[in-house]
């Protein structure tokens, strides 16, 4: 999965390996924390920005995840694990504004009503797969969604959602289910 | 199977709430089995998916939709990359050092009155220099063993390295032991028995490093 972007100045730290950097940064070295920022933030926005349904509170969301990394770094004991610990963190960060969002409703059953756009046959033509696919996630139902985006920028296994959703695995397992049907249903409007 | 299977069928017949009717339409499968087995490389070989005209068209489906999603993915992270280098310096701006500034070390000062003391996350940093200013060499982790906080007590300290390719490793260690050593004895009183280098990893050496190296 594509998770590095283009690189900055020429230094032998941007091609270090994720073990390396961690290392460092763990240390106190803030030149690797950050080679890792600029490795792994963009993919981190894009997942924040996926799990809250819009972009407004993603650079708070990202900016927390990484002053919480900062400070916990210590306690990463394989740092080539480092960027599946930070896509732990923001979704973790990403959830808890869910939460604080709607505080009076159980975000484990809201289904958010599709928008009005929301009419493939008529946009079919007009936009290209990759905004067709953009848009039928944005109207997927937010429990869909979060789980669908968890799987699949987060790569977490069923079990991992689960418990960082609070949710049974055989729930996960309904939703994820649902929103690839939705999907994989749509897709075949598109062509 | 798939010469067999036109390619302008499709499959939308299947129900989202209806699992009983997902399966009839799939040869007794239902979407998630055919995603997991996708995800398996399709392996073991089950003939009952893999000899289905509707199983089939099911995961070119399934295929489409991956190869969109990582299009999609792709064209974002070019977005988010495209952005200016700000929101990396402000997320940087709220860092703090002291996280990582470890345990005070003493620092022998004539004054009796005098209390100096540098940190072991300085001395970390003075190390990992030390290691940066060296070619082909990358310093990891450091770290100081022993009672650094009682002055005259031995230490050991240890590095991790990566080392690039074609470099004489013993060579390597033993001009960054000494280094080290030299730029310990200079900065702290520290009493230091030994360093211990582990080579980690061999890395490939990165362009940027190797166009460094021409001009130096």
């Amino acid at each position: 999965m594509p998770g590095t972007v283009r690189e900055q100045v020429a230094s032998p730290l941007d091609t270090a390996s994720d073990q390396m950097l961690a290392d460092r940064a763990a240390d106190g070295d803030l030149r690797a924390f950050a080679v890792l920022v600029r490795r792994y933030g963009p993919l981190m926005r894009v997942y924040a920005t996926r799990v809250l349904g819009s972009n407004d509170e993603t650079d708070d969301v990202v900016q927390e995840s990484f002053i919480t990394a900062w400070l916990q770094l210590g306690t990463l004991d394989d740092g080539s694990a480092v960027k599946s610990w930070l896509m732990r963190i923001v979704s973790r960060k990403s959830i808890d504004r869910l939460r604080a969002r709607r505080p009076h409703v159980n975000i484990d059953d809201t289904d958010a009503p599709a928008p009005d756009s929301h009419a493939p046959h008529a946009l079919a033509e007009a936009e290209s797969q990759t905004e067709a696919l953009a848009r039928v996630l944005a109207a997927l139902p937010e429990d869909q969604r979060r789980c669908w985006t968890l799987r699949e920028l987060a790569e977490y296994s069923y079990g991992d959602i689960a418990a960082e959703l609070n949710l049974p695995v055989s729930t996960v397992r309904g939703l994820l289910a649902r929103a690839r049907k939705t999907l994989l249903r749509e897709m075949e409007e598109w062509r | 199977m798939t010469e067999l299977t036109p390619a302008d069928r499709r499959f939308v017949e299947f129900d989202v709430d209806d699992t009983d009717r997902e399966q009839a339409g799939l040869n007794g499968h239902t979407i998630e089995q055919l995603s997991d087995y996708l995800d398996r490389g399709r392996v073991p070989a089950d003939p009952s998916i893999d000899d289905s005209p509707d199983c089939e068209i099911a995961l070119r489906g399934l295929e489409r939709l991956r190869r969109v999603q990582l299009s999609l993915l792709d064209r974002d992270l070019k977005r988010e990359s495209l952005r200016d280098d700000n929101w990396v310096a402000s997320i940087l701006d709220n860092i703090t050092l002291e996280a990582h500034a470890g345990r005070d070390i003493p620092l022998i000062h004539p004054s009796p009155t005098a209390r100096l003391v540098v940190t072991e996350g300085a001395v970390r940093g003075i190390l990992r220099e030390t290691g940066d200013k060296l070619q082909n060499v990358l310093v990891g982790r450091c770290a100081l063993f022993g009672d650094v906080g009682v002055p005259g007590v031995p230490i050991t300290i240890s590095v991790d390295v990566t080392v690039f390719p074609e470099e004489n490793i013993p060579l390597v260690a033993d001009r960054l032991r000494q280094a080290m050593y030299a730029v310990v004895a200079q900065h702290t009183n520290l009493v230091v028995t030994a360093i211990d280098i582990t080579v980690t990893d061999l890395s490939i050496a990165p362009q940027a490093s190797a166009q460094g190296q021409e001009h130096t």
